[in-house]
């Protein structure tokens, strides 16, 4: 008689269901195949075909792999993805939009006004991004601790001007098939300015805050995270 | 004559799976293996799992709190795996029969139809 164990191990492992979980598993099937081959021998089959019956139960091993992951993780994964992104990511956003907001009431003191080339502006609201690294490191340290890996840290960071950022470009893309009224190279330059105001400079002081929560045991959270 | 194929969409045939196991482990706790056996059995051999249909299966219904797996160790015999209907299992079959009556009633009516 096979070692159906050992055939499972080697075929179904490695599985994303935590190591316990895992023998769980591979005992479990090992035994399914272990009596689906008695029961061919009991019926007068001979070893051999007994063997190749149990064995095409399974007809694609990577496919049975990902199924099962699916299955034991289902509801983890989003969960997890909730807790380690969006709920990070919209508790900072919330955030860094009320201080925005905050400094943008008329009694709080003026922004910086930087003039550029044909009525152009920039306002810069200083304290705004003097705010920002406190708000990157809120967002990548409730990451961290919900389990986030590296990228959930990064994107739990600076979501909220990933997001502006993209409403940005979009909206000079729009600009540049609809109104044509406005020179390319004078857009060209806003973009710039308000990609470098608005969008690198805030995620850049984001993501300096977030530095120390980036490292860490981003591997061992996420294990214990898929294994829950 | 030409083959008839009958495709179902992956919702009804894991809705009917589902239907199936929730049936026979009303009838009380079995392992992974009795439970393809029983359904076999009980449907004639027209309803068949195998190891990769059913474990999946078996493993999403346990997440999601409808069966519970516990090991036993029967005094000389095997380990297993034997899966019970949790509470939440049971509330589960009795909505879903009712849904599976209504959906072959519709199929008689439709197929009534058809035929006249």
């Amino acid at each position: 008689m096979p070692d159906w164990r050992e055939i499972v191990r080697d075929r179904l492992t490695p599985l994303r269901v935590g190591e316990k979980r895992q023998e769980d598993i591979v005992a479990e099937l090992a035994g399914h195949l272990d009596e689906l081959y008695e029961d061919m021998v009991r019926q007068g089959r001979s070893e051999v075909e007994a063997v190749r019956f149990a064995s095409s139960s399974v007809a694609d091993w990577a496919e049975l792999r990902r199924e099962i992951q699916l299955a034991a993780n289902e509801g983890v994964i989003m969960n997890h993805r909730v807790k380690a992104l969006w709920l990070p990511g919209v508790w900072t956003s919330a955030l860094s939009m009320l201080l925005l907001r905050l400094f943008q009431i008329p009694w709080a003191p003026a922004p910086y006004v930087f003039w550029l080339r044909n009525g152009m502006a920039l306002v810069i609201y200083w304290r705004w991004l003097l705010c920002l690294p406190l708000i990157g490191a809120l967002g990548a340290y409730l990451s961290r601790r919900a389990g986030g890996k590296l990228l959930d840290r990064v994107l739990a960071a600076s979501l909220h001007i990933l997001g502006l950022t993209c409403v940005l470009v979009l909206g000079f893309c729009i600009g540049l098939v609809l109104d044509f009224r406005v020179p390319l190279s004078l857009r060209l330059v806003g973009i710039a300015v308000y990609l470098l105001g608005w969008g690198i400079t805030p995620c850049f002081l984001l993501l300096l805050g977030a530095l120390p929560f980036l490292r860490g045991d981003a591997a061992e959270s996420g294990q214990v995270a898929a294994s829950q | 004559m030409r083959d008839t194929v009958i495709r179902i969409g992956p919702q009804i045939k894991r809705g009917s799976a589902e239907l199936a196991i929730l049936s026979v482990l009303a009838e009380g706790p079995l392992h992974g293996y009795q439970i393809a056996k029983s359904i076999e059995r009980q449907t004639r051999g027209l309803l068949r799992f195998n190891l990769a249909s059913l474990y999946p299966l078996l493993y999403r219904m346990e997440k999601r709190g409808w069966v519970k797996g516990t090991w036993e160790d029967p005094p000389g015999g095997r380990r297993r795996r034997y899966y019970r209907l949790a509470p939440a299992g049971k509330r589960r079959l009795v909505p879903l029969r009712e849904e599976w009556a209504q959906f072959f009633q519709a199929l008689n009516r439709l197929a009534g139809v058809t035929h006249a």
